[in-house]
């Protein structure tokens, strides 16, 4: 256990030096991200795009931006930096370790995830003292969240796996960003019939729709799609485990880790 | 036992539908503190045979063994084994070498602690102490050469894959690695190099193996190689220390003597036959008498020739 515990504390380290070593670049992000969460406070609610259909509650509203830019990052930090570590041949150096890959990019996710986070965090507490604002959010977010975080690792290592066997996957990641955007936006559990059923099976939809309940509806959690959430969630993050790994035995196969 | 064993290993490319044979077979051997230098054209199947044995390309057919575990079965096995490879950064430019060490370290399975520590410790022995702080990426290509050898050495593998770790310095830096490659083999690590500069080749490496089109044509303890070749086609290198009068040297030309100017002769054949040739020279002073060594250079491309003239 404690071997992975420093290999997500390295990971962790690594994305903040890289992040931090050009302080314009950091500083451009944090003050995009400032003034898009400052307008949102400033009632200019379709900067959030249509992740503003969460609802129109303030709350609602930063929760779904929130929650849309996290899975923005963390599938790019994935999917784009293996593309990019492909070409300049880091990918190789870090693959020449006992940890499996998939564990090594599960670490890198899951600091990826903490570091865009914290930074969010920061950022959001930071206008709420100076705007006086006040957010609600119920801790029944928090499964909800987890089942979406899962999904959205899964569809993450699903384009890293892309991005191990095609390299060049920009096009993709721009699409994917529409495919995210009817995911966790399109609100699937107002469909009827087994359409609806459908809807919940897509990936991060059921966490997004259980979302949307608590924070707009204001209703409780309903256990059954709370546990098809869950499960959803669990799924999808195995499929995209699975497919990753796959991946990288194929790219083994043809010889193609470090080819750009 | 050895250090790294790696039998008949294959591999095989498509590439736009076409059948790429990038290493046809390839068996090699190396013990603790032995460094083999692996030479070959380029496209030769250097690279490929590096990644096969680094668990980064998975071959065809053939098996490799790391203090006898496989690599691609058992991902343990890849904590005895440091790679600097040809081509790559090997290295994250925007980390200081420190931080690249202590974060390859842990991918490596240190702890954080013991990463740093050896990592400065490393840097000091590298003569990087002063450089630890500041990004790779304002580093020399020489200095970052060394840092990617540090981060190879820092979970004290007993494998070493080196390709082309002097490719691209300048004399004074490749000199610096090449010492370098010397005292790390001296601390009981098995090397595998991989170079065009034959010379260091020559200097460094305890045995030879030359590959071509994917099949190991040659492979010999370099020394051995080295003499194999001077003997079968010895060359000596006669100096006089005055003219050489013509009836003298039209009875050396008879004995295949080369005339090389009017005071420097050179006869290649057996050590006996030598004495006959002195024996015309006497008693002429002589200045100097110096045995032409095959160098590795001569012997790599001699071998090159005469398997393409087999086809």
């Amino acid at each position: 256990m404690r071997p992975l515990l420093y290999l997500f504390w390295a990971e962790l380290k690594r994305a903040w030096i890289q992040y931090i070593r050009y302080p314009a670049e950091a500083l451009g992000g944090i003050l995009i991200t400032t003034f898009f969460f400052y307008a949102l406070f400033a009632g200019a609610q379709y900067v959030a795009g249509p992740a503003s259909q969460f609802g129109q509650r303030l709350d609602a509203v930063v929760i779904g931006y929130v929650l849309w830019t996290l899975v923005i990052f963390v599938v790019n930090d994935i999917a784009l930096n293996l593309q990019v570590e492909a070409q300049t041949g880091t990918l190789e150096q870090v693959l020449l370790s006992p940890f499996s890959a998939a564990t090594l990019f599960l670490a890198r996710a899951c600091a990826s995830l903490v570091l865009r986070f914290s930074t969010v965090v920061v950022i959001l507490g930071i206008i709420l003292l100076l705007t006086g604002s006040r957010l609600h959010f119920p801790p029944t977010l928090l499964l909800p969240l987890a089942s979406v975080v899962l999904g959205a690792y899964g569809f993450s290592f699903l384009l890293g796996s892309a991005a191990l066997i095609w390299k060049r996957i920009q096009q993709l990641l721009i699409l994917s960003q529409f495919g995210l955007l009817f995911l966790l936006a399109t609100p699937t559990e107002e469909w009827s019939g087994s359409l609806k059923w459908l809807g919940q099976m897509l990936p991060m939809t059921a966490g997004a729709g259980l979302l949307r309940d608590v924070m707009v509806r204001e209703a409780g959690l309903d256990p059954l799609r709370l546990l098809m959430a869950l499960a959803s969630g669990v799924f999808y993050f195995a499929l995209g485990l699975l497919a990753f790994r796959r991946a990288m035995q194929l790219a083994k196969q043809r010889g193609i880790l470090g080819s750009q | 036992m050895k250090v790294l064993e790696a039998h008949h290993l294959q591999k095989t490319y498509r590439q736009g539908g076409k059948e790429v044979r990038a290493v046809v077979d390839v068996s090699l051997a190396i013990a603790a503190g032995e460094i083999l230098a692996f030479l070959g054209p380029n496209g030769a199947g250097k690279t490929t045979t590096i990644k096969m044995i680094a668990g980064l390309i998975q071959p065809d057919a053939g098996s490799v063994r790391i203090l006898g575990r496989d690599p691609h079965a058992d991902p343990g096995a890849l904590a005895q084994v440091g790679a600097v490879l040809e081509g790559n950064r090997n290295l994250y430019w925007r980390l200081t070498p420190l931080q690249n060490l202590e974060y390859f370290g842990v991918l490596r399975g240190l702890s954080p602690r013991t990463a740093r520590q050896r990592g400065a410790e490393l840097l000091e022995t590298f003569g990087l102490g002063e450089k630890r702080d500041v990004a790779v990426q304002t580093l020399s290509r020489g200095m970052q050469q060394k840092v990617a050898i540090a981060v190879a050495l820092l979970h004290q593998p007993a494998l070493l894959l080196l390709d082309e770790p002097t490719l691209g310095l300048d004399v004074e830096a490749a000199q610096a690695v090449k010492s370098l490659i010397r005292q790390i083999a001296a601390s009981g690590r098995a090397i595998l190099l991989t170079t065009h500069q034959l010379d260091i080749a020559e200097a460094l490496s305890d045995q030879v193996a030359v590959i071509e089109r994917g099949i190991i044509i040659a492979q010999a303890p370099t020394q051995e190689m080295i003499r194999q070749f001077a003997g079968a086609a010895g060359s000596y290198r006669i100096e006089l220390e005055q003219k050489l009068d013509p009836s003298r040297a039209e009875r050396l030309a008879q004995q295949g003597v080369e005339i090389l100017g009017s005071h420097q002769l050179r006869f290649s054949g057996s050590s006996e036959t030598l004495y006959q040739v002195l024996e015309i020279l006497k008693p002429l002073p002589l200045l100097r008498i110096k045995r032409e060594e095959a160098d590795l250079t001569h012997i790599f491309l001699k071998l090159l020739k005469r398997r393409r003239e087999q086809g």
